[in-house]
């Protein structure tokens, strides 16, 4: 479970005032996700040193005098005492949510024993309700995703996910959180094991408020955004690119994303030629523009560059260096995570002293990035990520316009597989025509709904989804009821070890 | 769903290509500023010797020591401390006696000065500027140019009075531009001061306060600080027409005193991301004398050796116009520089939107604009 799930989860369950640091180590990214880094977990010691700190604090907060009141629904005889009865009604119950599934029995009455020692011992019957907790929350069980499977009636000889693993599979896909009561109910009555029951209960989940939650998660996953942990800005070159500006522009293109996909449930492709967005404080004097107080919602003229999330200070400063803007990194960037396109790394003996040379009299990134054409080295990916990313330049390194850079006009035509233009809009456009757009977010949306890179075993439901999603006219929350509808998001394959097993089976069972 | 604001269509629209515009940061004829640095106009030498040939100023703990000194003889309280405090307030016509005489005071001396030509006139009193402008009127930096707390960089007035001004919002000042059609000459313009409400936009490095952040207008209490005052800008110079106006002007937080200025003139030049220069017209001494008095006790007056009392009897005696029903001179010009940065400034009844600026306007280069 990843440190935003987790606090999701919390909130969900506990409120949003609890008052908490979820510092959890970071995941790896594997085949353009966090998420699919998630999926193969291992925990060290100084990892569960933190998991502990954070676990302790969300204890001592939900049993505070505080909350005490509204999130425990007894009170004790005697604060001072154990209370099997108080603990019994408290436990199981939130046992349930932390763990997304019912608890056994004596799994109950293990955690209610456990609160009573710890009550006896400090002498405290809320103290030994939060010992009780800390642990849940401590526990694999909660968290880690262990899904389990079954036989598939309807697929004789294949295996789907059982009730509970979907809800939670469900939840942490459209809610980035763990599944709520309704939906371990739903889980409970068998409903979504039919397509009936499973159709009510996602489209329930896509009404939620939550939702934006999880459409936030996957945004922030699919771009990259966790690079916004390391960025870093030289304060003398842009003044006015501070902390606060990277936080809000991650914040500026996850709203803008919410409110074109989730609120107004547009056409994916134009968030990369829409000109609607909110600003901030923050993000004002880098765009140019007043800020009003707080997030105001704010749509650049139609004569402006500001195009698509491309001309965000998201993409423009994340994709450039400390000091200066770099068509490479953003071209990269585009291919990469807009596209699911794979950048070679650069080789190992690369020569970087002509580029970098400080009393060189290169002016302008066209420049620079024309003397790797110049190498046939180089030459082989720069061509793949500088014509879109020269696109880019009339923007520095902070994300601010300019139309100069050292004096030299800003030349920012480029092309993208094959189709050119004069600046920025012609490749937002361009982007926006792209047909590997729309096939790379089903794609990613797809491994990071069912937990794992995409196989070639599921090529033929990427089709489907491509087909689907056109037909919607590219809306996200229609591809994301697909897929959550879909059989391979329940359905479980067998691994590769498994398989040879099962058909070596089959062959000493042949002779 | 969220209601999106849209700039209306500008007359001086852009093509799409190139995306650049020379829009010069004026937006529907309009170019706000904030003020960022500011202080009493002292014409200073490396040495100082030129301007306080006699030396520095005593305050008020060296006055105090040489009207009581350690001799013996019994004093009350109130013929000692209260006597001065009271002087602070209420300051007699004339300098206390010691057994030497009277405390001396020591005028600013020589020929240079900085500050404006208020009365039109070049009169034999009057300074000339470092740039050679003349007939500049500026009786204030008589008193004030030998006073150390008045002098820069590191004076306890030049120092703190900036200081306070940057960070209290109450002294938050906003000078707006309208009818401007160009930077650099512009026949006509209208030039309206107001009290803003927000804070001053600092760099990432936070040392100095840079262009581009947004003010919003203190309709509410700062109607008082709302003055439009006519000028014209020659060579990138910005001159508006004589006017008596008021500007916030605590020293400390929690007071909320203003400063006056009669027949005051702005001169500043403008650039699309500050405007720098000079602020002049006549204060009056009482109203200067109650302003600083409310904001700056006698322990940080000894910093700075700034005597009120004798500062007081200074700029009476130096007053130089608006004579009272006695005769005597009631104000007496003066002068403070000012530097301000580009900002956008809202008005309360106007979206975001009509604030902002034409499409693919020429960036602001924010290191260029009003520096601590």
């Amino acid at each position: 479970m990843s440190a935003q799930q987790y606090t999701n989860t919390l909130a969900n369950i506990f409120g949003p005032d609890l008052k908490f640091d979820t510092r959890f180590p970071p995941l790896v990214r594997t085949t353009g996700l966090l998420g699919n880094g998630a999926a193969v977990a291992g925990v060290s010691d100084s990892q569960l040193e933190q998991y502990q700190r954070t676990a302790s604090l969300v204890a001592s907060e939900v049993t505070n005098a505080t909350h005490r009141t509204f999130l425990i629904p007894c009170k004790p005889k005697d604060d001072k005492a154990a209370d099997a009865a108080c603990a019994g009604k408290f436990l199981p119950a939130i046992g349930r949510l932390l763990y997304r599934h019912p608890l056994a029995p004596d799994q109950s009455e293990a955690l209610v024993k456990e609160a009573n020692e710890a009550a006896v011992r400090f002498k405290d019957f809320y103290a030994g309700l939060a010992y009780a907790l800390e642990g849940m929350l401590l526990s694999p069980e909660m968290l880690l995703i262990a899904e389990t499977t079954e036989a598939d009636p309807a697929r004789p000889g294949h295996q789907r996910l059982e009730a509970y693993s979907l809800a939670t599979r469900l939840s942490l896909f459209l809610w980035n959180a763990g599944p709520d009561s309704a939906l371990l109910d739903a889980a409970a009555r068998g409903e979504l094991q039919t397509p009936k029951g499973r159709a009510r209960v996602v489209e329930m989940m896509l009404a939620s408020p939550r939702v934006e939650s999880g459409v936030r998660a996957f945004f922030d996953d699919m771009f990259g955004f966790d690079d916004f942990a390391t960025l870093s800005k030289d304060a003398e070159t842009y003044p006015s690119f501070t902390g606060a500006t990277a936080a809000d522009a991650r914040e500026q293109t996850l709203r803008t994303i919410v409110d074109h996909l989730v609120t107004n449930n547009g056409d994916y492709r134009d968030l990369y030629t829409t000109r609607k967005t909110f600003i901030s404080t923050a993000l004002a004097p880098i765009y140019g523009v007043p800020a009003g107080r707080g997030w105001v919602p704010y749509e650049f003229p139609a004569e402006s560059p500001r195009t698509g999330i491309l001309t965000h200070i998201s993409f423009l400063a994340v994709h450039s260096h400390p000091g200066r803007s770099s068509p490479t990194l953003r071209g990269k960037a585009l291919r990469e995570l807009l596209l699911c396109q794979a950048v070679p790394r650069p080789p190992a003996n690369v020569d970087f002293s002509a580029v970098e040379n400080p009393k060189s009299n290169i002016k302008t990134q066209r420049e620079r990035v024309n003397l790797h054409l110049a190498n046939p080295v180089c030459a082989g990916c720069h061509k793949i990520t500088d014509p879109m990313g020269l696109a880019l330049e009339n923007f520095d390194g902070s994300g601010k316009f300019r139309t100069t850079e050292k004096g030299e006009a800003i030349d920012a035509s480029g092309s993208l597989d094959g189709k050119a233009f004069t600046n920025v809009v012609g490749l937002g456009q361009a982007l926006h025509d792209h047909p590997s757009l729309p096939t790379c977010l089903v794609e990613r949306t797809f491994s990071y709904g069912s937990g794992g890179s995409v196989t070639d075993a599921a090529r033929p439901m990427l089709a489907y989804l491509n087909a689907q999603f056109a037909a919607s006219g590219y809306r996200f929350p229609t591809l994301l009821r697909t897929i959550a509808l879909s059989t391979a998001f329940s359905a479980v394959e067998a691994p590769p070890a498994a398989k040879n097993e099962a058909r070596t089976a089959l062959k000493s069972s042949a002779k | 769903m969220h209601k999106f604001v849209r700039l209306s269509a500008l007359a001086a629209a852009v093509a799409a290509v190139p995306l650049a515009a020379s829009a010069e940061g004026i937006t529907n004829r309009t170019i706000g500023y904030v003020l960022t640095n500011k202080s009493w106009a002292v014409y200073q030498t490396p040495d100082g010797k030129t301007e306080c040939p006699a030396g520095l100023n005593d305050g008020p703990r060296e006055q105090f020591k040489a009207l009581y000194p350690d001799d013996g003889k019994q004093r009350t309280l109130l013929e000692t401390h209260l006597a001065r405090e009271a002087d602070i307030w209420f300051p007699n016509e004339n300098e206390p006696e010691t057994d030497k005489g009277p405390l001396p005071f020591r005028y600013a001396a020589g020929k240079m000065a900085l500050g404006l030509n208020l009365d039109g006139k070049i009169g034999s009193k009057d300074f000339s500027g470092p740039r050679g402008d003349t007939g500049i009127d500026n009786e204030l930096y008589r008193v004030l140019g030998c006073v150390p707390g008045f002098r820069g960089p590191d004076g306890a007035n030049y120092f703190f009075e900036n200081d306070y001004m940057q960070r209290y919002i109450f002294n938050r000042v906003l000078l707006e531009i309208t009818d401007v059609d160009d930077l650099t000459n512009d026949n006509d313009v209208t030039v309206t001061t107001y009290r803003g409400l927000d804070g001053l936009l600092t760099s990432a490095n936070g040392k100095d306060f840079i262009a581009g952040g947004t003010q919003r207008i203190d309709d509410r209490w700062g109607k008082r600080y709302i003055h439009r005052l006519k000028g014209k800008i020659v060579d990138g110079v910005l001159t508006t027409e004589a006017s008596d106006i008021k500007l916030p002007w605590a020293l400390t937080f929690d007071t909320n005193p203003d400063q006056g200025f009669k027949q005051a003139k702005f001169q500043l030049r403008l650039t699309e991301n500050s405007a720098e220069g000079l602020l002049g017209g006549y204060v009056d001494v009482k109203d200067w004398q109650h302003r600083f008095t409310i904001n700056w006790s006698t322990h940080h007056s000894s910093y700075g050796q700034m005597s009120i009392p004798s500062i007081t009897r200074a700029m009476r005696k130096l007053a130089d116009a608006y004579p009272g029903p006695d005769g005597k001179m009631t104000a007496i010009s003066a002068a403070a520089e000012m530097k301000f940065a580009q900002a956008f400034i809202l008005h309360p009844e106007k979206s975001v939107a009509d604030a902002a600026p034409t499409p693919g306007a020429k960036p602001v280069d924010q290191r260029a604009a009003g520096g601590q």
